[in-house]
């Protein structure tokens, strides 16, 4: 008996040590000989080994392969790359180590709509202060303003999502329709599909508020009027009559059952752009390399996605709007914020970088050394079966892209705006009431978090 | 292996009490671990809740008016009416299935009950993040196994995620992450029992389910009041599962869904530390209460029996 | 597996009631499981629109290739985790076993002021929620210069208030005071009294709490999702919980995640499956003495 237990722990240990041992070494460069700092070690090679080092969280896929490009290129500075995890995860990590004081890197990936909230607590620092007007020419207008408050610049943008309508050109073929370029003519054409029988026109899903929030932005939405620079001091507007057409618009197709009201980017959904359920897609410009990697190929199963603008409210005034995007803001933590303003400039943002971005269809980027070249443009989309829809649809949305004020709350605002959608789903709110309540639940709140509600 | 729970009620009294130090000494390392890292925390944890902070505010003193604003928050109240609710369903579920396999396996001895017994424990080794996972991907309505049988009769699959069906949905996912857990521990505690008891009331003419309802159950009791207090506790600190299925519940699961949820919601996506603590704090309490009202119940319901 | 009459155990009527019980319960609980296995032998639209069904093969039997591209993907990423996983649990197991011994020998062996207040506090511990622990424990291990680092994940996955309990329990029970008396008496110091009497009559219980505590910090998520920030670090549990959200994100890049997550989720549970078959004789006699008392 006593024999026996003493056995089985030894082959517990066994197997286990066994499995430790299969554990190969992939980072052949060393992940234990930090040098940044509390920020914890690097996940790549360090090529210059004289040069002082940077710390830095991201997550795109290919940041590795940006990463060691830019240590080959740089013998003043290194970066030190480590993934803290995708999107929220990597918040949640970077609001403890502020909360903390200590444990942020020196420059970290975030997402514009997040970038004033971090700005409050004091997380970020003002690069216009550390040169970033150097690079401010090589983004659009709007893009810019997304990560500007007032004269102060919090972040440099990488990557953005204007955005379009994808659409399924064989679906429209077999049952008659037109390219719709209006929104009036989008839920025309989903009325056509449904009496024939046919698949969703789209999908309008509660867990992308910020979809939502560019379509309303679309029909004049203020939302937020905001400074950082002002931060007792807000005003919101979220249930104006532009803001409530949109939401009764989609109230009004899901009632009548010309959009599912699936979450999107989970396997359903997913599922459901593979195999035909949808005839459009509604989305921004990094679909194309999203439903790729997804695995929903246009090969073999017949289906023909094709790009188009985004259908307008005024086909007269066209607005352009943006869904998602990322940059690279510096920390308050950071040892040398010039330093680290030099990364935040130029990670991501060398012609050779910024290409390995798009050949993997990993981003589509805002720097317009890329943005303007030709070769961009006329790149053939083998998603949308050789379409260069970059010229066609995307540059032009990019250009006429204006910005965005975002909230210092705006997962709390995503939150709620959620809850507004799934009451608009259930049918238990009209659109127009969803935006009212909307209007109260934020009101409230910014004056419990102590602003002064303009 | 036997179990003499007979020796077991004996309390151990140290005749040797000279040097009290050295039971002291034997506690030491895990006291000091436990120490560092949960009580120091703790008290951090517990100083961070009688502040408050707004966003566009700074750092006030406020005492216990964190703690009367989160037990008048509609959004925690709910979450606790929540946690409730599905303990008072799950529990008993629970441990029907757990007691229902035990006995059964008690009583069987063949190839098939071995095989059950640890097919029915599997899923306890499989960490609650894989676990919930592949549920997620059944309980899909477009390719999930549903899909095919209510194509047979030509009804389309129920959406298991939606705010009507997530509380079934997730009360099947903790029955099957855990029952196999508790199965065990009651099987092992069946096993403990001197078997001269079944024969004796076998030659008194009791059947074979009149032993498992009249002996077996009674003399396990102690074993289920331990494993009652386990699930009430991790049910009322409901997190892991609902948290991972989040993405893909199609918005029916809020960031109040559950008080613990709604502490880490608070915490890590609104920046709001200082009342994340305080509702982490105010569950805790909520549980002790629970906790103290079952062992009350029990031991005054035992009492009473004995 | 299922054949049920064995020529050496007659029973006098074969219970069918509860072998049709049992057989709900097997596939009620392996169906998961099942589901697991047939989607890893997929490609990534065989998952999705494939032509079997869910809890059928595809066409393509595509199981080899999903492996194949787990050991390259990120050169090979997701096998560290594996070993990582394997590191954390094995010394964050051992290292909480060995407490745990301790401590419950000391609980139960050793009477002395303040012992019954102590022990309440430790019991009393499980009923706080773990985030509130997150934020503190994140700032302390900020001071001590141990974020992302292994022993951010170790040292508190050694807390195991349970196997403390267990342990007492079962020292009380299987350690006789009369042996202890003994061998002191001979002249034996307490701490060779605790390694040559009291912890060979521990030892099935010590089996318990060590896969227990194993388990524990294998399944572990959220306390080295909170402190980790280099992937290379990752325990398996948190790699494969941020491809899901890599692969749910708008940002995935060029390759199809869901097949690696599938695949990778099967291997991930395998270890500790296999531990637990090959180990049962040893962990359930444990655990009933914690139950019975």
């Amino acid at each position: 008996m006593k024999t026996k237990s003493l056995l089985a722990v030894v082959s517990a240990g066994a197997l286990l040590v066994t499995l430790a041992g299969c554990s190969p070494d992939v980072s052949a460069g060393g992940s234990t000989d930090s040098a940044g700092g509390d920020a914890g070690s690097c996940s790549n090679t360090i090529v210059n080994k004289d040069a002082p080092q940077v710390s830095v969280w991201a997550w795109y896929p290919n940041i590795n392969t940006v990463v060691d490009m830019f240590n080959k290129s740089h013998d003043d500075v290194q970066v030190c790359w480590s993934n803290a995890g995708q999107g929220a995860d990597e918040y949640a990590k970077f609001s403890t180590a502020i909360a903390a004081g200590t444990g942020a890197p020196d420059v970290v990936m975030l997402e514009a709509e997040v970038v004033p909230g971090f700005i409050l607590q004091d997380a970020l620092v003002d690069l216009s202060e550390h040169g970033a007007d150097d690079v401010k020419a090589n983004f659009s207008a709007g893009a810019w303003k997304d990560v500007s408050s007032g004269d102060s610049v919090y972040a440099i943008p990488v990557d953005g999502g204007p955005m379009a309508m994808i659409y399924r050109a064989d679906i429209f073929a077999k049952y008659g329709i037109a390219v719709p370029t209006t929104w009036d003519e989008y839920a025309a054409a989903g009325q056509q599909l449904k009496d024939a029988g046919g698949p969703f026109m789209g999908d309008f899903g509660s867990n992308v508020p910020a979809w939502f929030t560019a379509l309303m932005t679309q029909n004049g939405q203020k939302a937020w009027d905001y400074e950082s620079a002002d931060p007792q001091n807000i005003g919101v507007e979220l249930n104006d009559s532009g803001s409530k057409k949109v939401a009764d618009y989609w109230a009004d197709l899901v009632k009548k059952g010309i959009v599912d009201t699936q979450d999107q980017f989970n396997t359903d959904y997913i599922g459901g752009l593979a195999n035909g359920s949808y005839a459009t897609y509604v989305s921004a410009a990094w679909a194309p390399g999203y439903l790729t990697g997804a695995g929903a190929s246009t090969e073999g199963d017949g289906a023909d996605w094709k790009a188009a603008p985004l259908p307008q409210w005024d086909p007269a005034n066209p607005v352009s709007v943006n869904w998602g995007g990322s940059t690279f803001a510096v920390t308050t933590q950071a040892k040398d914020k010039d330093l680290a303003a030099t990364v935040a400039k130029e990670l991501y943002a060398s012609d050779e970088e910024l290409q390995d971005g798009v050949d993997t269809q990993t981003i589509f980027p805002l720097n317009q050394k890329i943005l303007a070249s030709d070769a961009f443009a006329d790149t053939p989309v083998k998603f949308f079966g050789g379409q260069t829809a970059n010229k066609e649809v995307y540059i032009p949305a990019e250009n006429a892209y204006e910005g965005y004020t975002y909230s210092p709350f705006t997962t709390y605002y995503y939150s709620e705006l959620t809850k507004a959608m799934v009451s608009i789903i259930d049918g238990s709110k009209s659109g127009s009431d969803a935006l009212d309540d909307l209007q109260g639940t934020m009101t409230d709140y910014a004056k419990a978090q102590g602003f002064t509600v303009k | 292996m036997t179990h003499p729970a007979a020796v077991l009620r004996a309390p151990s009294r140290r005749r040797n009490l000279r040097r009290p130090w050295i039971g002291w000494l034997f506690i030491a390392p895990f006291g000091a671990i436990f120490l560092v890292f949960l009580v120091a925390p703790l008290a951090y944890a517990f100083y961070l809740s009688l502040f408050s902070k707004g966003l566009a505010t700074g750092t006030i003193f406020a005492g216990a008016g964190n703690y009367i604003k989160a037990f008048t928050d509609p959004e925690f109240l709910s979450g606790i009416w929540f946690v409730i609710r599905f303990a008072v369903i799950l529990i008993p579920i629970q441990m029907a299935v757990s007691l229902a396999a035990a006995l059964v396996l008690d009583a069987l001895t063949t190839r098939l009950s071995r095989f059950a017994r640890l097919a029915i424990f599997v899923p306890y080794a499989i960490p609650a993040v894989v676990g919930t996972l592949m549920w997620g991907f059944l309980y899909s309505p477009t390719f999930g196994p549903l899909t095919d049988l209510f194509k047979v009769v030509n009804q389309s699959a129920p959406e298991i995620l939606s705010s009507g069906n997530i509380f079934g949905g997730l009360l099947n996912i903790v029955v099957w992450q855990w029952a196999g857990y508790y199965m065990i521990i009651i099987y092992a505690a069946l096993r403990g029992i001197d078997p001269s008891i079944y024969e004796a009331a076998r030659i008194d003419g009791a059947t074979p389910r009149q032993i498992a309802l009249r002996i077996k159950v009674p003399m396990i009791s102690s074993a289920m009041a331990l494993i009652l207090v386990f699930a009430l506790i991790g049910t009322l600190q409901f997190f892991t599962e609902p948290q991972v299925l989040r993405p893909i519940s199609n918005g029916s699961i809020t960031s109040s869904f559950t008080p613990n949820i709604y502490a880490f919601d608070l915490a890590f996506r609104f920046s709001q530390f200082n009342y994340a603590s305080t509702i982490s704090f105010s569950l805790g309490i909520v549980v002790f209460i629970a906790v103290y009202i079952f062992l009350f119940a029990s031991r005054k319901r035992r009492g009473g029996l004995s | 597996m299922t054949t049920i009459t064995s020529p050496i155990k007659v029973r006098k009527k074969p219970n069918v009631a509860a072998h049709v019980f049992l057989v709900i319960l097997i596939v009620y609980f392996l169906l998961p499981l099942w589901w697991l296995f047939v989607a890893s032998t997929k490609d990534p639209q065989g998952l999705f629109t494939g032509t079997g069904g869910a809890l059928w093969f595809d066409k393509n039997f595509n199981l080899l290739a999903n492996i194949q591209e787990l050991v390259t993907y990120k050169g090979g990423l997701y096998f560290r985790w594996l070993g990582n996983s394997a590191l954390y649990s094995l010394l964050g197991g051992v290292g909480a076993t060995v407490l745990a011994v301790l401590a419950g020998y000391g609980f139960a062996k050793f009477a002395f002021k303040g012992r019954d207040f102590s022990f309440a506090i430790l019991l009393g511990s499980v009923m706080v929620p773990l985030t509130a622990l997150v934020i503190p424990t994140f700032m302390l291990m900020s001071q001590l210069h141990l974020t992302n680092t292994i022993w951010a994940v170790i040292l508190p996955s050694l807390l195991s208030p349970f196997g403390v309990y267990l342990m007492r329990v079962y020292a009380a029970d299987a350690v006789p005071d009369e042996l202890l008396d003994a061998a002191r008496v001979d002249g034996s110091g307490e701490l060779r009294t605790f390694f040559t009497v009291a912890l060979p009559l521990m030892r099935p219980a010590v089996v318990t709490v060590l896969l227990l505590s194993v388990v524990g910090t294998w399944n572990n998520y959220f306390l080295p999702l909170a402190v980790l920030s280099d992937q290379n670090l990752y325990p398996v549990t948190v790699g494969l919980g941020g491809w899901q959200a890599l692969a749910a994100s708008n940002n995935g890049g060029g390759t199809s995640l869901y097949t690696l997550i599938v695949v990778g989720s099967l291997i991930s549970i395998i270890p500790l499956v296999i531990a637990f078959l090959s180990l049962q004789k040893y962990w359930q006699g444990g655990l009933s003495l914690g139950a019975l008392k």
